[in-house]
């Protein structure tokens, strides 16, 4: 068994697997339940000043009948009195003295509000802080989540400002709704935050419903920009952790949240960088229980890896993450068909023949068989047919060898030097 | 005409000047793609020194070239 436990920024943990600030962690009833289920940490609802929500407030994005590929939401920040979050964290963290229980702040960004919370919430012994710069709706009209995290100035004075009060690690929770997250992630490193987390949610519109022209979700027939999440935002998430944890003046512990579903995803953002995991979708799709499959998962995937703990996946996979000009222009792959899996369905040859190269010939064998071959001298190595085939294992992406490497980079480098003529 | 035989006549063009002594001394690349200068020393009197310059279309064959300068600069190391 593999040593599960983490230490974030001081902040520890029985594992990694954190629920993320969200509707799971609303209240001491459901973070305690969380908790008996198997989940490491918790991340309060957001504290503040208590908002009045709207009836009608999330959407999902099916997909071919797959449901929840995304989520959509247009709830604000918790709708409860402090006092009330207070008593509960109290009594959550009796109970639970070894599991993180940590507080997502979002107050005006005015210095001694950000004082007066943090003093507050930090007496009832919350475990870290995590500032919500990230939402993105409703609470950005009035000048808080997104709309001051994306000002890095903001977010680099409101981090200051929490860590002058601050006696635990403050976590400031990045919104993905800006060019660059390494701008305002950095801006909170300059601010003195113990730790980044990432991603909140992204700005969108889940629908609109073709008869009767309203959106989706609509509250009394009219919509708002809400924040989309789910399995769909994992790659985006993925790139923006990977990019902060590859840049070496974001020196501090990322927890990676956005589309984590399952234990592999977990490693996924263990891999590029995240020292913790958090997940609201999962959770609000299949129940706490779904925690279990994490923990047993990761356990065995450490286990089969002769890794110990945790500890020895965190970032493994980072520099392996470069920029473009770092890839080698001779790495050649090229697609190959197994016609002895192949059904024929020809989704690769029309996949290829129309969008892509024009190298997937479909043939007849001498005794009248229809079969698909690739061209391979043709075939730029896409991965398009291998992506669109249905069927596993009916065609692979083989490495050709094809010389020395020769990156972007040395290539312009070396063309533009004066070339002897010797 | 596939892109393969596209790139094998623009290569066969630079490996025949490869053969007859020419090698590239500049590149200039624009929307058009790239335009290669070749050139290659008198080996005796008679000889007139010559520039053939050669525009490429493929990106097979410019990946082609930049490996053969590469390899060219790495010689002259
Ligand atoms: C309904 C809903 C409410 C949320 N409320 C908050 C919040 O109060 N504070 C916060 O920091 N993030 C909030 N989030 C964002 C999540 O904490 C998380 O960043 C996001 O959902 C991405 O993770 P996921 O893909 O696992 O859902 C909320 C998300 C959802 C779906
Ligand atoms: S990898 Fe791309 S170019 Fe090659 S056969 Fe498949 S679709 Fe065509
Ligand atoms: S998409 Fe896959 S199964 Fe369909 S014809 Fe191509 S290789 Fe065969």
């Amino acid at each position: 068994m593999a040593d599960l436990r983490v230490n974030f920024a001081g902040i520890k943990a029985p594992n990694p697997f954190w629920l993320a600030s969200a509707p799971p962690t609303n209240s001491g009833y459901q973070v305690q339940r969380a908790f008996e289920a198997g989940w490491g940490g918790a991340v309060w609802k957001t504290l503040g000043e208590p908002i009045l929500n709207v009836s009608s407030r999330f959407a999902g994005t099916h997909f071919n009948g797959q449901r929840v590929v995304g989520f959509n939401n247009i709830e604000l920040i918790t709708d409860r009195p402090l006092e009330v979050n207070l008593q509960e964290i109290y009594e959550t963290k009796k109970k639970f003295p070894n599991h993180a229980v940590i507080a997502s702040l979002m107050v005006e960004p005015k210095q001694e509000k950000w004082h007066e919370i943090v003093k507050k919430v930090q007496d009832v012994g919350v475990d870290g802080f995590e500032l919500n710069f990230g939402c993105p709706h409703g609470m950005a009209e009035r000048g808080m989540g997104s709309a001051s995290g994306q000002v890095p100035e903001l977010v680099e004075k409101q981090t200051y400002w929490a860590k002058e009060a601050a006696k635990v690690p403050v976590i400031v929770k990045l919104t993905p709704n800006i060019t660059d997250i390494t701008a305002t992630a950095y801006a909170a490193v300059q601010g003195g935050a113990d730790a980044v987390s990432m991603i909140n949610t992204i700005n969108s519109l889940a629908g609109v419903d073709i008869d009767t022209w309203k959106t989706i979700p609509n509250v009394a027939g009219k919509g708002a920009h809400g924040g989309y999440c789910g399995p769909a935002v994992k790659p985006i998430a993925l790139n923006m952790v990977a990019e902060c944890a590859r840049n070496p003046e974001i020196n501090v512990p990322i927890s990676g949240m956005g589309g984590v579903s399952t234990w592999k995803d977990a490693v996924e953002f263990m891999l590029m960088g995240a020292g913790s995991i958090q997940v609201c979708t999962a959770a609000m799709h299949h129940g706490f229980s779904i925690v279990e499959d994490m923990v047993d998962g990761l356990n065995n995937y450490l286990d089969d890896k002769g890794i110990e703990s945790v500890a020895g996946l965190i970032g493994q996979s980072v520099e392996k993450y470069s920029d473009w000009g770092h890839l080698d222009l001779n790495y050649k792959v090229v697609a190959r068909i197994n016609n002895d899996v192949c059904i024929n369905c020809n989704k690769c040859h029309i996949a290829c023949e129309d969008t892509s190269h024009q190298c997937i010939d479909m043939l007849t064998s001498e005794n009248g068989n229809a079969y698909l071959e690739v061209r391979e001298e043709d075939c730029v190595g896409c991965n398009l047919c291998s992506i669109v085939c249905p069927v596993d294992g009916a065609i692979s992406m083989v490495e050709i060898p094809n010389g020395e490497p020769m990156t972007w980079n040395q290539r312009q480098e070396a063309i533009k030097l004066p070339i002897c003529n010797s | 005409m596939s892109s393969y035989a596209e790139f094998l006549e623009e290569k066969k063009k630079i490996d025949e000047l490869y053969e007859k002594g020419y090698t590239i001394t500049a590149v200039r690349e624009d929307l058009s793609g790239a335009y290669l200068t070749f050139e290659r020393s008198k080996l005796d009197l008679n000889d007139i020194e010559e520039k053939i310059e050669l525009h490429i279309l493929t990106a097979d064959t410019r990946k082609y070239f930049s490996n053969l300068i590469i390899a060219q600069q790495k010689e002259l190391i």
